[in-house]
C-alpha cells in the first residue's frame, strides 16, 4: 500500500525550504528567500507552519538595530524528509 | 516559488535543484580573518623590529602580547554578525580553530607557569615557533577541508620557520631581532595570501 505523502512536505515553496535547511546547518530569512524566490509575507507563512510541526526551528538574533531569523531543521524534520523521499521514490517506482 | 500542489517528479526535481544550490554558494568567511591576522601580525614585527632598533630595549618580544588584544577584538567583531549560512564545513573549519587558539593559550599558560616557578621566562622565545607551527597547521588543515591547494602548502613556509626556530632554540642558538620580521613575513606567506585567494574564490561565487 502506498503511504500518504505528507502533506506539509509536499507543497513548493515548503519542499524548497526543507531541501535547502537539510543541506546547511543554518539559514537565515533572507538567504531562503533568495534561494527560493519567494515574497517575505509568503515564506513567512511557510516558515511558521514548518515551525508549528516541529520540522524546523528558528531563532530570531538581533545585530545592532536588524533582526534576523535564523532557521534550522529539527531531528523529526529530518526524519520526515528522509520518510517524504522513501515515499516518493515508491510513487515513481509504482508508476514505472 | 508559491504555496502550490507539485507532483511527485517535480518533488524531487525541486529537492535536487535545492540541494545543488546551496552547493554553488559556500560562505567561507574566513578569508576576511586570514587577510586581519596575516597583516596584523606582519606589521607588528615590524613595529617589534622598529622598537628594538631605535631603543635597543631587549625586552620587545613581550609586544607580541598585543596579539591578545588583537584576538579579543577579533572575537567581538565575529560575535557581532553570524554568518547568513551556516555548513557542515563552516563548523569543522571553526573547530579546527577553536582548537588551536586552546592550544596557543594552553601553552602560552604553561610556559608562562613555568617561567614564574623558575625565574626564567626565556622560554618564552618558544612561543614564536610554535605559534608559526600551530597557525601553519590551522591554515593547512582549511585548505585540505575546502580542497584548496595553495592554501593547503603556502602555510608550510610557516610550519618550516617554526620549526627552524625549534631547532635553533635547542642548540642554544639565540634568537635574534630578525627573527620578528622573519615571522611576520611568514605570516603573510601562510594567513594574508591565502586570505586573498579566498576572498577572490567568494567574490566569484557570488
Amino acid at each position: 500500500m502506498l503511504r500518504e505523502l505528507d502533506p506539509l512536505l509536499h507543497s513548493q515553496l515548503r519542499l524548497a525550504v526543507v531541501s535547502i535547511l537539510m543541506s546547511l546547518d543554518e539559514a537565515d530569512f533572507v538567504y531562503l528567500r533568495k534561494k527560493t524566490e519567494s515574497t517575505a509575507g509568503n515564506l513567512s507563512v511557510q516558515l511558521d507552519k514548518l515551525s508549528a510541526a516541529g520540522y524546523i526551528s528558528t531563532e530570531r538574533v538581533i545585530e545592532g538595530k536588524k533582526t534576523r531569523t535564523l532557521c534550522r531543521m529539527t531531528s523529526k524534520g529530518k526524519q520526515a524528509f528522509e520518510d517524504y523521499v522513501d515515499a516518493l521514490k515508491v510513487y515513481l517506482n509504482v508508476k514505472k | 516559488m508559491e504555496e502550490k500542489n507539485i507532483d511527485e517528479k517535480e518533488s524531487l526535481e525541486l529537492i535536487s535543484q535545492m540541494i545543488q544550490s546551496t552547493k554553488e554558494y559556500m560562505e567561507i568567511g574566513s578569508g576576511n580573518h586570514f587577510i586581519y591576522w596575516g597583516y596584523f601580525t606582519a606589521a607588528l614585527s615590524i613595529v617589534i623590529y622598529s622598537v628594538f632598533q631605535l631603543t635597543g630595549w631587549k625586552s620587545c618580544g613581550f609586544l607580541w602580547l598585543l596579539m591578545f588584544v588583537f584576538w579579543i577584538f577579533m572575537e567581538v567583531l565575529n560575535h557581532r554578525k553570524r554568518p547568513t549560512v551556516m555548513t557542515y564545513i563552516n563548523k569543522v573549519i571553526d573547530h579546527v580553530w577553536y582548537a588551536m587558539g586552546s592550544m596557543f593559550i594552553v601553552t602560552f599558560a604553561v610556559i608562562l607557569c613555568i617561567g614564574f616557578i623558575y625565574g626564567r621566562y626565556n622560554s618564552l622565545d618558544l612561543m614564536m615557533p610554535l605559534s608559526a607551527i600551530y597557525v601553519g597547521i590551522g591554515v593547512a588543515i582549511t585548505g585540505i577541508i575546502i580542497q584548496n591547494k595553495w592554501i593547503a602548502y603556502l602555510p608550510f613556509v610557516g610550519i618550516g620557520l617554526g620549526l627552524y626556530m625549534l631547532t635553533a632554540l635547542y642548540l642554544n642558538i639565540l634568537p635574534n631581532i630578525s627573527w620578528h620580521l622573519m615571522f611576520g613575513l611568514s605570516f603573510i606567506i601562510m594567513m594574508a595570501i591565502p586570505g586573498h585567494i579566498l576572498k577572490r574564490k567568494e567574490n566569484k561565487a557570488c
